[in-house]
């Protein structure tokens, strides 16, 4: 199909001729920003540069009720099914960041609740211009402009955003925009690739993952560990903030006789998250947790799904209390190696 | 003026003791205006120290943070000193810490440093975005300057000051083992504007401003875990059995958790703004610890961190207190 053109002052046309219920756009709420429904607005803000809660919590959200049931009862009420969203203004790091998380739950057994809401999401992904300082996509095979993960493809050209679409999901919405798109000029491609372009080269950080994830278990009675953990405060901001994190946690909440069992987010940054009933802990202080962290993504996730669990979007590294940075671990780990 | 060559030989000194196992200050962070806690067991690593107006972090909260592996039969257990660096406000935690009998005043070394205020990283961030070379910064009568790589830049203090420095109290530590240099002006008064404005404000317009942020939270314990005064070691959050705060995010148990967090903090809380400065999803944490120090403050004449030999709120009675708060 054809690149498409959106002029600026149609975003609402474009929103209403497609329904904006089916939206979600990136929005702020107290001092923090993440995809949520439109709320009333006709138009969206897509100056935010990423959320601050990653893409992830719409497929994944933080809790997630797995089933209802009755105290005393067998029968159990599973949630209803997915609604259809179309995501705009999804940063490409985000976006590449839901392919690595298919994996885990497309693996064994096959997660429905992920699963349908994937199925049933067309994912518009907005090129960034002004990447952050911690940036660091393209070291991990990704860009500001990289298409992995989405259905359509949105550059700025200032008056208008370029639609490129890229998959049948991607088609189908600009087919139902009808004439709210308009076609677009090869000027606008070329004028596109220029944006990519220049944000590409704003991207100062960067790592060479070369030979990480075979040898990063070698290192594991390394110094690297206890210095580099030495700060950090146990929390779970770097990981439940990350696009690729999906450990959970099963609960019950049970008031009067009705139950429900849920999944909530999970930190391995956490005490209790790997301790027994016993009493001991294998991961017993923040020296094996960020050990942990780091192999988990560099090189666990590798060996099992092919790919680093990492995308370089630098929120760990921008939201860390305390700068405990990956990139100066993993540069301390390749000069180890 | 913080004399970076008598902090170090002071480490120096400090870290080379039989007596101590480690000393923890600060160091400047991987890039931008970020600062690290500094942990050192050798003297040469306290070549690295700084203190700057970039040292935000309270260390107190580590004395209480660390984490003991069992000592295995037949060993004794290391009680070496811990050296610690401690701003004025830093100092209050330390008190307040030992006043609570948290920690032991012998296992402790502190080292104070009078404080001009250090800024708030979101303040200095929005006048220079996007800087990721390693940025130092001094104090300069009224004035901040940074050294960018495109030459000094020096901004009116009041301009990039965390909220709490332009009204601190205590910029001197309260107690020491070492002052590293003289001591500097406290600003004059705390008139818990902040919390005024709030109070002014209708119920209905108070909930829905904590609303947005409560339902906000990730529960990521940033705050909880960075407060030198949250050292509880079993944690009402992290109880399972009975469950007192659920697991699942929503605004009910959101709530729960940010009214026992700030509750649990009535008369403890020093003010250092930790809680508010590591969150990473901006929730004004201190408009709520500092409604209640006001409380404290006003029904109690009480301040908590500012007395070595005093006892906790809690546990100290006077008979002249005032009782026509009391329902």
């Amino acid at each position: 199909m054809d690149n498409m053109k959106l002029a600026k002052e149609k975003v609402g046309d474009f929103l209403a001729k497609l329904g904006k219920e089916r939206f979600r756009v990136p929005q702020e709420t107290g001092g923090s920003s993440r995809f949520a429904p439109l709320n009333g607005e006709s138009s969206v803000d897509f100056t935010l540069s990423n959320t601050t809660v990653p893409l992830k919590s719409l497929f994944y959200p933080q809790t997630e009720t797995l089933y209802r049931y009755e105290v005393g009862e067998t029968a159990m009420k599973a949630p209803g099914e997915a609604d259809e969203m179309i995501i705009m203004g999804v940063r490409p790091c985000d976006a590449k960041a839901l392919t690595i998380v298919d994996r885990l739950f497309s693996w064994d057994p096959k997660d429905p609740y992920y699963l349908g809401r994937r199925e049933k999401a067309t994912i518009i992904g907005l090129a960034c211009q002004e990447p952050r300082v911690n940036c660091f996509c393209t070291s991990l095979g990704g860009g500001p402009a990289s298409t992995e993960g989405l259905d359509i493809l949105m550059t700025d050209l200032g008056e208008s955003f370029l639609f490129q679409p890229l998959t049948e999901k991607g088609e189908k919405i600009c087919q139902e925009a009808g004439d709210v798109l308009v076609k677009s000029e090869d000027s606008d491609v070329q004028a596109a690739e220029k944006v990519h372009k220049d944000a590409a080269s704003k991207i100062v950080r960067k790592i060479d993952s070369e030979g990480i994830p075979e040898k990063l278990p070698q290192l594991w009675d390394s110094q690297i560990w206890k210095k580099t953990s030495e700060p950090c405060l146990g929390c779970g901001a770097c990981t439940f903030l990350c696009p690729t994190c999906h450990c959970f946690d099963i609960q019950d909440e049970i008031e009067g006789l009705e139950g429900r069992r849920y999944r909530v987010w999970d930190s391995c940054m956490f005490k209790e998250y790997t301790l027994h009933t016993s009493g001991h802990n294998p991961r017993p202080t923040r020296r094996e947790r960020t050990r942990n962290r780091i192999n988990h993504k560099y090189s666990y996730f590798v060996d099992k799904f092919g790919v680093i669990a990492c995308v370089g979007c630098g929120r760990c590294i921008n939201l860390c209390p305390v700068n405990v940075d990956i990139l100066n671990i993993l540069s301390q780990v390749k000069e180890a190696l | 003026m913080a004399d970076l060559e008598k902090l170090r030989a002071v480490a120096k000194e400090t870290v080379s003791r039989d007596d101590v196992k480690y000393l923890i200050g600060w160091r400047q962070g991987t890039y931008g205006f970020r600062v690290s806690p500094h942990f050192i067991t050798e003297p040469e690593e306290a070549d690295k120290l700084i203190f700057s107006p970039l040292c935000s972090n309270n260390l107190a909260t580590y004395l209480t943070l660390v984490e003991k592996l069992p000592v295995p039969r037949g060993q004794e257990p290391d009680t070496r000193k811990i050296a610690l660096m401690v701003k004025g406000c830093d100092s209050r935690a330390v008190v307040q810490q030992l006043v609570e009998q948290g920690i032991k005043r012998e296992s402790v070394i502190i080292i104070g440093c009078p404080c001009q205020g250090v800024v708030d990283l979101a303040k200095v961030e929005e006048k220079f975005p996007a800087v990721l070379e390693q940025v130092e910064a001094r104090w300069d009568d009224g004035k901040i300057v940074f050294k960018l790589s495109e030459g000094e830049k020096a901004v009116p203090r009041e301009e990039v000051l965390a909220d709490k420095c332009l009204r601190c109290r205590y910029p001197n530590p309260v107690t020491a083992d070492t002052l590293l240099w003289e001591k500097v002006e406290a600003e004059s008064n705390d008139e818990y504007a902040d919390v005024g404005e709030l109070e002014g404000k209708a119920p209905e317009e108070r909930w829905s401003f904590w609303e947005a942020y409560f339902s906000s939270c990730i529960r990521c314990y940033s705050c909880r875990n960075v407060c030198p005064m949250c050292y509880c070691e079993d944690c009402i959050l992290d109880r399972l059995n009975p469950t007192w705060v659920n697991r699942s995010n929503n605004i009910s148990e959101n709530t729960a958790f940010h009214l026992a967090r700030a509750f649990h903090l009535a008369g403890r809380c020093i003010e250092c703004g930790e809680c508010e400065r590591v969150c990473p999803v901006n929730i004004p944490l201190m408009k709520l610890n500092r409604k209640l120090t006001k409380e404290v403050r006003e029904k109690f004449e009480y301040e908590p961190g500012t007395d070595p030999d005093s006892k906790p709120l809690q546990a100290s009675y006077r008979p002249n207190d005032q009782e026509n708060f009391i329902l």
